[in-house]
Parts: structure tokens; C-alpha cells; sequence
């Protein structure tokens, strides 16, 4: 395919408004909001009778109703998610104990500082006592068998995130929404009603979900109206004459969206807010994801050309591209660990392929580029698909938004991704009109419950089981099948059997815990207003937590590829084929955690060949242990007909999920981080990026088709100049052909880091690309911030 | 084997395996500032000269030298006990330390010290085993523009070796480059030019005196090489390293600019800044470092000699 001629539009910086709304962004400290918690707590108790998917609807219609809203100064795109920016609302329909036990810590925790007043502490303990057993929490454990539940407490998988929270991870049909408006989805709900039998039980079922979603909608297009009225009265009061005809413009906008068809960008843009922003009230589930932003707002950014003029264009991106950041979500102390900075994971990817194959880059996918660069914010988490076509001109954007060091965009490789998308049944025109999840999870947007992050597997717990006959070091219980151990095993096929054994006892368990998680949502939780924008929820009558999308999946993620690559090759080639090392020594070190055995530690660390160093060896031996996780998983089906399908990604639980972990025979020392996603271990990757890249593409990556992660640090004079552009891009270029996934660069030196940890203050607009997604390295939790200053820094 | 395994032994009879063999010190992936793309770099071992201010000591020598590097090291002093030749035993202040003069580089050190603490520098390849590593990035160099450079130390005093390899990689397609002090007959570089796309030569000094004492010998032969290669067709980039009360007046940056604006084939007159990054080397080869007291110039004295270059040379870049 040759690539077309496409020239990068006329790009404009921030405007004043814009830094003047970054500015009030970046020195606003979040905050808990305990509005939406006493009102759905309200609303719950109002309609006890009810089934589950009405009263869900008449929750929403009640927060929506109730909460405080708010314009700021200068903005032209309004919506707010709390009661103020930057504040996060409560779900305590998921779970609340958590909430209720860190009540007192969430303002001097070390990462993900809340302030909550003492106010607002007792309103929301009066809310939570509504709440006991009645969580979708309480519900899946009740759900869970009880080995699954074990093994989730002893961190071998952790199905965390589903477990005390909404699932998110989706992408709706945001086209439908906002050029047929939600007055069409609440006629379709009505259509479908009308046409409904009763007197057939399975028609009859459909009847309550169909009025939930007219419900939901409804409120969402009246929620619009508070602002119109709002916009309508500070208008009145506004003494600017400039400011008063804007307040007029956003009244009228507001009027008219997300309840009609939009026809001017800035009613578009406007539209799209709506929509997102509802259905974070909805549900606390993060990687709520704008996907291919680019493609469905086009249309409106072309129609407005030569009436707007393309700074104001560019403004109105970059002002949403603060409301983006201004979404907050609290979790619990553990959590901000794995998913530390704030992050809400929307991922929004430009460029790639149309439905048609064609080269799908327009003027906005550089506006969405220039936008990150403007704002320099950890979110939207902005992604660029590449395939044969991409026009250089976009490539070149993309690699002067890189070198400025915020770790975005992030690289997708059409050619791995859209087979892997075919292989799980999607049609060839969806697969191409892939977008992604969260930090790296492919799908089509509109018509998909992913499921993406549906649990952490720990591959080096499992490699430590393995080497133990199913005993866990840490506390001496036997919690895996007894496969063999370091005493008994005679050859390396031995070894493997037991990591395989292990491997698929506990996948099969954490298949048990996800699918009761999963049932616990579709009882507990289902959500109208999401599912009435995803196909084929409104046809099938059901919502998606039942099953009611057009593709259903389960994508849980194996983390520490690396680690166990690096343990199986060090005790292939050290044991068993140079005999450098008996393996009762190997036991003895690794149960004295290398104390006093320094020297095997070595040994381990230097004399066995390491994975992300292009040697065959090693990455053969990485490849087959990832592939033994990912067919394992490829065994099991969902509640909602879908398959499960692996990823190799950790966002950054290879901290957490490492400190479980006793010394490995990788040389790793024990509680210490795995290896981030499919990347080589930190300090491991001596050859440089170029054999980085080849080690990693050597994994089967489109059997992974929940997405894989490689990080790849440069130091910044690696891509001065056009040459450094053109270097950056042959990196990717040839990750890519050789079967990459996805790559993203994160382009600051070690330095920089140590400065910004020892004086947070002097560095509060740092943004690290953090394994999937962008965040504020000062808010990062210590331990983090370290993990990411050691990660091997490629300079040359 | 790819070279960061080659390290683990070392065989002094590797040298007299069927050649040519060479004796190279490292071999780089993903150079990027020394010719043009992304690069492979493989560095011979042994130079002519003796540049006060030379960032790779363990370069200079033409024969394999053993080093210790001190914060590798965990004590576990097996390198002691089995050494034969009782080469290495604490010195006067409770330091491992090696007679250099006894060690008879059989290599036992290195096999034994897990920690890559005790290492011999250098390995004898054959040109086949060196392309093998270069092989590996084809695909970087063909997207990027990129290919492979020889340097050293400096890789004409290895001239048979050189040119097999060269002509190995030339066979492969690849674009060639040579990082060259210019000491070494003409015929040595003549012989060079058909399978070298690019010489990139050092320039140290103008003034031959000066360029004696910097560097143990004088320049004319040097500047004659740079000149009758540019004459005779072959592509050259001129690379200057700015070494702060070296080579960094007035006089002598106009000088070296002038004599580059006068080579036809010049491709490019690159500024290297002067950095310390080489100093530890000096100490783990038992060596004192003759610069230790020098101060890299700052960016901005850097940028000004650069502009100073410019006025009388185009192509003028900082930084290779």
C-alpha cells in the first residue's frame, strides 16, 4: 500500500484560556465528594421493590438530578463529575468498607492524596450503613469458591479491580450518540418495547431493561438541561459582554445536546462530554476509553472549517482535554500501588485504517497530537495505530509529541492487531476499526464488553510455586497441586511440567473467580445508560453486564513474562546444560534469599543468557512460558457467552504482585518488583533498544490478543533532530514488522527522576508514562517512582 | 554467542584460529551519532596515538589487557585462589590488585568472576563472528539509513582484519563507515576506499608541535591521509574533539575549520565535546588519567566554537 500524501494541517498552540484553566488544573488537589453516595443510598432505599436495572435507572436519575453542578471561569465545554473539579464521587453500591476504613488516611496517604473534611466523613458513614451485604463485593465473594477466593488473598491472581469496583473498560457508539442525539436511543428503547409480547416470559424480561435505558437517557439529556438553565442565569448576571454571549452559546448548546443530533464542533465536542462524563457517574469503572475520537468527530471539525477559525478548534480540544483529567477515581490504599497517579486510562488512539482498509488519518487525529502537546496532562491516554499506510507526515507528529518526554502517544501495530481481532471472531470491517482499552486492550468500540481487565495473574508466584511443590514461601501453606520441586526434579522437561501444572491450576481457579465476579455485576450492577449506547444491548434487551453486547470477552493478564522466561533459561542453562549449579545450592540461595550466596546470585544475573537481549536462547524459553499462560487461558468461557482471552500487560502491578514473591532463580531478591508487561527485566537489557525490541517481538504476540505492553526508555539526545525522528520511528517500524503489539517511549534521562523525587514541588507537571498510561510522576507512591528511575535508561 | 557472552571466558588462542582475526574491545548496537542512522559499532583494539583526553584507555593497547572494575566486585576473592600465576592479591591498602607482569591473561579470572568484576579486554573474532553481531540490526539500518561503523582504538592498524570485514559487510549491502585518527600509511586507507562509504577522521591539533605533545605524534601524515582521501572521491566527515586548553582556541578551531571547507568531499565538520566519562578506565587499567583536572567546557562556550567553526566551514553539527 503506498503511503498517500498527507500534510499536517496548519497547528496551534495553547491559548490564554487554555492556560489559564491548566493553570487552575494543576494546582487543584483532589478531593472526596460524598454527594452521588447519599443520593443513590436515597434513591436504593426509595425502590426496594423494584427490579435491579430499573432502580439503577432511577439512581441515576436521582444523582443526576441532585448534584451539584458548576461552571468555571472561561470554560466553553461544561460538565462536572463532583462537587468540585478534580473532587471524586463515591459508589458504594460496589463496595464501601474499604472506603469506610481509609476514611481517616485518604489525605496523607503517600501516593493518591484525597482531602475529605470531617464533614463529608459523616456523611458518608451514615450512607455506608444502608450498604452492608448489599455490595457487589459481598455478593462475588459469596460467589467465589473458596480456593479461588484463597488464592485471589494470597495474590497468585488478583481480581481486584471488578471485585470492589464498576468494570468500565469500554468504548460506546459515541457516533450514534452525538450525530443521532439520545432522543433516538430513547425512541429505539420504545420501538422495542412496543414490539415486545408479555405473555412470553423471555420477552417479558426485556420489558424492565428497555424502560431503564428511556429513564436513563431521559436524565441525561435533563442533567444537560440544568446546565442550559445554569449557563441561562450566569449569563444574566455576567457583566463581561464576551463572556455573557459565550454563557448564551454553552445555554443553547446544552439545549440542544446530547438530547439531538450535533451539527457545529463545539455542540459535538460538547455532546461527547456529556456522554462520557454520565457514564462515570453511572459506574466507577476507569478506562471508560473516547477511542478513534478522530474518525466520529471529523465530520463536525470539517463542516466547521472556514466558519471557526482552527485556533478556536484547537481550543476547544485542549479545554477538553482538561475536563478529561479533571475525571478522578479513588481506590484503596493497596490499589494506588497498582494503579498509582490518578489514572483513568481513556484511551484515545488516532490514525490507522477506515472500516474499508483506506488510510483513516484526517486533520484531527495531528489536532488530538498537537492537544497532548498543549496540555501536557496524563489524560486522554493517546494512542496512534500504524499500519502500512500511515502518512509520514503523521509519524513525524508523533515522534515530536514522544521526544517531549510525556510517554505518550502509544504505538499500535495494525498488522499484529487486527489478525489477532479476526482470530476471536470479529468481522474483518470491526477489526479494523479497532480502538483501545485502558493501556493496551484491543476491541471495536460500540458493540463490545471486553471485560479487559479482569485479573493480575502472577506468573513469578507461580514460578516460585513451581519450584516448591505448590508451597507458598511467604507462609508455608500448600496452595497449589504438588507438581514437583527443586529436590525432585531430575530433568528441565520436569521443570517445565511443574510451571505448567501450576500455571493451569491456578488459571482454572481464577476463571472461577472472575465469572463470579462477572455474575455478581449482571445481578448487582447493571448499568442503562451504558448499555443503551452499545450494540446489541437495546435488540437483545438486556444489558451488557447480562450478555447483551454484539462481542463479549474476559481478558485477565499474565505479568512477569520476563521473570519466569529468566528463571526456566537460568536453570536450563546453568543446571542442566553447563552444570555450573547443582540445584540443591540453587534451593539453598534462593531460600536464604542469597544471604551469604552472593556469588550464585551472580552467577544467576551474569552467566545466564537474559531475555530482551535478542539471544535466542533465552527469548525462546520466554516465549514458551508466556505461551503456556495464554493457552491456558484460552480454555474458558464467560457468563456472557465470550471467551477469555490473555494479555501480557501489568499497568503497574508488577510492584505489588512482586512483593508476594520469594527470590527467584533470575536472580531476583525476594518482595521485589516482576518485569513490566512483555519488557525485559529492569537492568537485564544490556544490548540496547534495537535488541530490546527483537527479544520482545519474539513472543507470539497475537495469541495475546488482550494486548501486550513494552515500555522503552530513552535518554533524550537519542532523538534530537530529524535524524532522532527518523531513529524513533525505525524502531518501531521494525518492532512492528518482526510482530510487536504495542510500544511506548518514555524519553527522560535518570537524573531528572532523582531530582523530581528529592523536590516533588520543583517538578509538579512531570508526567511518566507508567506501563499503559501517563501520570504525574510526584504523585507516584516511592517505591514506584524508584522502580521507574531503575528501569534501564537506552542511551548510546 | 552475541558478544555480551563472549565476555564470560577468554582465550588467548582464539587469536591463531584461521583469520583473519581481529581484536576487538566492544561491539555497540544502536549507535546513532557515529555515521549516519542506527548503527552497530565495533570497536578494534590498539591505536597509534596517545590522546591525553582518550575517553577509551583500554583502546590503546594492541594486545588483550586485564582490568578490574572495583564496584562489580563482591569479594568473594575467587579470583585469587585460582589464580596460577598468584597475579592478584591485596595491595598495600586492602585492594584487590593484579602484577601485570605476571598474569599471563589465561583467562581463569574471568571465568571464575560471576560479578564481571575481572575482565580481560579485548576478544579475537574472525570476521564472520563479528557480522554475525552486525547482522542481527539489518532491518534498523535499512529503515533508519544506518549500517556499520568500525572504530577503536584505531581499526587500520588491524588492516587484514578490517578489510575482511568490510568486505563482509559490503557483500551483506550494508552502508560503511570508518572512524579513523588518520595515522597509517596511505596505502593501508587506499586499500579501504572501495568498500568504505564514509571515513569519519579525527582531527586533533593543526599545529604539528602541539599535536606531538598531545598526542605522541605529529599530524602531517594526517592531515595528508584526510586530504588525498577527499581528493581522491572518498565521502569524509571531519570530527574535531573539543578538549578545553587543548585544542579549543581561537586559532586552532579556524585553522581545522578552514583545512575541512578546503576537502571536496566533505560531508560534514562535527564538534565532539570533551566529557569525562572515560576517567574510571584509566584507574581500573592501573593508569593515571592525564586530564583529571580539566573541566568540560560548558553548552554555551560549546555552541559559541561551533559558530566560530561555521564561519568558515558548512555542515557544521555538535555531537556527531
Amino acid at each position: 500500500m503506498s503511503q498517500h500524501q498527507v500534510q499536517a494541517p496548519e497547528l496551534h498552540g495553547p491559548t490564554q484560556r487554555t492556560t489559564a484553566a491548566l493553570a487552575r488544573f494543576v494546582d487543584t488537589t483532589p478531593s472526596i465528594c460524598p454527594e452521588r453516595a447519599m443520593l443513590i443510598t436515597e434513591s436504593y432505599k426509595e425502590t426496594e421493590a423494584l427490579p435491579m436495572v430499573l432502580r439503577r435507572a432511577k439512581a441515576l436519575e436521582k444523582i443526576l438530578a441532585g448534584m451539584p453542578i458548576f461552571i468555571q471561569d472561561g470554560e466553553l465545554i461544561v460538565g462536572n463529575q463532583a462537587s468540585k473539579p478534580r473532587s471524586a464521587p463515591i459508589f458504594p453500591e460496589f463496595s464501601c468498607k474499604w472506603v469506610e476504613a481509609e476514611l481517616d488516611r485518604l489525605a496523607n496517604r503517600t501516593a493518591d492524596v484525597f482531602l475529605i473534611s470531617e464533614e463529608t466523613k459523616a456523611k458518608l458513614r451514615q450512607a455506608f450503613a444502608y450498604w452492608d451485604g448489599k455490595t457487589t463485593n459481598e455478593f462475588a465473594a459469596a460467589m467465589m469458591p473458596p480456593q479461588a477466593l484463597e488464592a485471589h488473598n494470597d495474590v497468585v491472581y488478583t481480581v481486584g479491580n471488578y471485585f470492589y469496583n464498576g468494570v468500565g473498560h469500554i468504548s460506546v457508539d459515541y457516533d450514534k450518540a452525538i450525530s443521532q442525539g439520545l432522543s433516538s436511543v430513547i425512541a429505539a428503547a420504545r420501538q422495542a418495547l412496543e414490539a415486545l409480547d408479555y405473555a412470553d416470559a423471555e420477552q417479558l424480561k426485556k420489558r424492565h431493561f428497555l424502560e431503564a435505558v428511556i429513564i436513563a437517557n431521559q436524565a441525561v439529556i435533563d442533567f444537560a438541561g440544568r446546565f442550559a438553565t445554569l449557563a441561562s442565569s450566569m449569563a444574566a448576571d455576567c457583566a463581561d459582554p464576551i463572556r455573557r454571549d459565550e454563557l448564551t452559546e454553552i445555554a443553547r448548546i446544552c439545549r440542544k445536546v446530547p438530547a439531538q443530533p450535533a451539527e457545529t464542533f463545539h455542540e459535538a465536542v460538547q455532546a461527547f462530554w456529556f456522554v462520557h462524563l454520565v457514564i462515570q457517574i453511572e459506574s466507577n469503572g476507569h478506562s471508560i476509553s473516547p477511542m478513534r475520537f478522530d474518525q466520529y468527530m471529523e465530520p463536525y471539525h470539517a463542516r466547521d472549517k472556514g466558519r471557526v477559525l482552527p485556533e478556536k478548534a484547537q481550543e476547544l480540544l485542549d479545554l477538553l482535554w482538561i475536563k478529561f483529567a479533571e475525571l478522578n477515581k479513588v481506590r484503596d490504599e493497596n490499589s494506588t500501588m497498582a494503579f498509582a497517579g490518578y489514572p483513568m486510562f481513556m484511551n484515545l488512539i488516532v490514525g490507522g485504517q477506515k472500516r474499508d482498509g483506506s488510510d483513516a488519518t484526517n486533520d484531527l487525529s495531528f489536532m488530538c497530537l498537537q492537544a497532548a502537546a498543549n496540555t501536557k496532562l496524563y489524560a486522554p491516554s493517546l494512542s496512534i495505530r500504524i499500519h502500512e499506510g500511515t502518512p509520514a507526515a503523521l509519524y513525524k507528529k508523533a515522534g515530536e509529541i514522544s521526544r517531549l518526554g510525556m510517554g505518550y502517544p502509544a504505538y499500535y501495530n495494525d498488522r499484529v492487531i487486527i489478525p489477532a481481532l479476526l482470530a476471536r471472531g470479529l468481522t474483518r470491517e470491526d477489526a479494523r476499526d479497532y480502538g483501545i482499552i485502558g493501556c493496551v486492550e484491543p476491541q471495536v468500540g460500540g458493540k463490545t464488553e471486553g471485560w479487559h481487565d479482569a485479573a493480575f495473574f502472577n506468573m513469578g508466584k507461580v514460578m516460585e510455586l513451581a519450584l516448591n511443590d505448590g508451597v507458598d514461601k511467604r507462609t508455608g501453606k500448600q496452595i497449589g497441586p504438588k507438581s514437583g520441586s527443586l529436590e525432585t526434579f531430575k530433568t528441565f522437561d520436569d521443570v517445565m511440567a511443574s510451571y505448567k501444572a501450576q500455571t493451569a491450576y491456578f488459571v482454572r481457579l481464577m476463571a472461577a473467580a472472575d465469572n463470579a465476579v462477572d455474575m455478581a455485576h449482571a445481578i448487582r450492577c447493571p448499568l442503562p445508560f451504558l448499555s443503551s449506547l452499545v450494540d446489541d444491548c437495546i435488540a437483545a434487551g438486556k444489558s451488557l453486564q447480562e450478555g447483551g453486547a454484539h462481542y463479549n470477552f474476559t481478558g485477565p493478564q499474565g505479568v512477569g513474562v520476563a521473570n519466569a522466561g529468566d528463571c526456566l533459561t537460568a536453570i536450563k542453562k546453568l543446571v542442566f546444560d553447563d552444570r555450573l549449579l547443582t540445584l540443591a545450592e540453587l534451593r539453598q540461595a534462593l531460600d536464604s534469599d542469597f544471604e551469604g550466596r552472593e556469588d550464585l546470585r551472580q552467577m544467576l544475573l551474569n552467566r545466564a543468557p537474559k531475555y530482551g537481549n535478542d539471544d535466542d536462547y533465552a527469548d525462546a524459553v520466554a516465549k514458551e512460558a508466556a505461551r503456556i499462560y495464554c493457552e491456558e487461558v484460552n480454555r474458558y468461557v464467560n457468563p456472557r457467552g465470550g471467551r477469555f482471552q490473555p494479555g501480557l500487560y501489568p499497568a503497574s502491578a508488577n510492584v505489588p504482585l512482586g512483593s508476594v514473591v520469594a527470590a527467584t532463580p533470575d536472580g531476583r531478591k525476594a518482595w521485589s518488583p516482576l518485569a513490566d508487561g512483555v519488557s525485559p527485566i529492569s537492568g537485564c537489557d544490556t544490548c540496547g533498544p534495537t535488541a530490546s525490541v527483537l527479544s520482545v517481538a519474539k513472543l507470539d504476540h497475537e495469541i495475546a490478543s488482550n494486548g501486550t505492553l513494552l515500555n522503552q526508555k530513552f535518554h533524550p539526545t537519542a532523538l534530537e533532530g530529524d535524524q532522532g525522528l527518523n531513529n524513533l520511528k525505525a524502531v518501531t517500524e521494525t518492532y512492528f514488522q518482526n510482530g510487536g503489539f504495542h510500544v511506548q517511549y518514555n524519553v527522560i534521562s535518570r537524573e531528572t527522576l532523582l531530582e523530581a523525587q528529592a523536590q516533588p514541588e520543583a517538578y509538579k507537571n512531570l508526567v511518566v508514562r507508567v506501563a499503559g498510561y501517563s501520570a504525574f510522576f510526584t504523585a507516584l507512591d516511592k517505591s514506584l517512582q524508584d522502580d521507574i528511575i531503575a528501569r534501564t535508561e537506552q542511551t548510546f | 554467542m552475541n558478544w555480551k557472552q563472549r565476555q564470560h571466558t577468554f582465550r588467548l588462542s582464539d587469536r591463531d584460529r584461521p583469520g583473519p582475526t581481529g581484536l576487538v574491545f566492544d561491539i555497540q548496537r544502536f549507535a546513532v551519532h557515529d555515521g549516519g542512522g542506527i548503527r552497530t559499532l565495533v570497536f578494534l583494539k590498539g591505536c597509534p596515538l596517545r590522546c591525553q583526553w582518550c575517553q577509551n584507555p583500554e583502546s590503546m593497547f594492541p594486545g588483550p589487557e586485564i582490568l578490574r572494575i572495583p564496584h562489580n566486585c563482591i569479594s568473594c576473592v575467587k579470583c585469587m585462589t585460582l589464580c596460577p600465576q598468584q597475579a592478584i592479591c591485596y595491595d598495600g591498602g586492602g585492594e584487590i590488585g593484579i602484577d601485570r607482569v605476571r598474569c599471563d591473561l589465561c583467562g581463569d579470572c574471568v571465568t571464575s568472576c560471576y560479578a564481571g568484576s575481572m575482565t580481560i579486554v579485548g576478544r579475537y573474532l574472525t570476521a564472520g563472528e563479528v557480522m554475525e553481531e552486525v547482522d542481527r540490526d539489518r532491518k534498523f539500518y535499512a529503515e533508519s539509513g544506518g549500517g556499520v561503523t568500525f572504530s577503536g582504538g584505531e581499526p587500520t592498524a588491524q588492516p587484514d582484519f578490517l578489510l575482511s570485514c568490510l568486505r563482509a559487510a559490503k557483500a551483506r549491502g550494508l552502508h560503511t563507515a570508518v572512524e579513523t585518527c588518520g595515522h597509517s600509511p596511505w596505502e593501508t586507507l587506499a586499500a579501504l576506499r572501495d568498500v568504505v562509504d564514509l571515513f569519519l577522521c579525527d582531527i586533533k591539533h593543526m599545529d604539528t608541535a602541539r599535536h606531538r605533545e598531545l598526542t605522541g605524534m605529529p599530524n602531517e601524515r594526517i592531515l595528508d591521509n584526510i586530504a588525498r582521501l577527499s581528493q581522491a572521491g572518498s565521502a569524509v566527515r571531519l570530527r574535531l574533539p573539543l578538549v578545553p586548553g587543548a585544542n579549543d582556541s581561537e586559532a586552532n578551531i579556524v585553522a581545522s575549520a578552514q583545512f575541512a571547507a578546503g576537502l571536496p568531499t566533505l560531508e560534514g565538520f562535527d564538534i565532539l565535546p570533551y566529557h569525562r566519562l572515560g576517567e574510571a578506565k584509566w584507574r581500573q587499567l592501573g593508569r593515571v588519567y592525564p586530564m583529571h583536572d580539566v573541566a568540560p567546557h560548558t553548552r554555551e562556550d560549546v555552541l559559541a566554537k561551533a559558530c566560530l567553526a561555521g564561519q568558515h566551514v558548512g555542515g557544521v553539527g555538535i555531537g556527531g
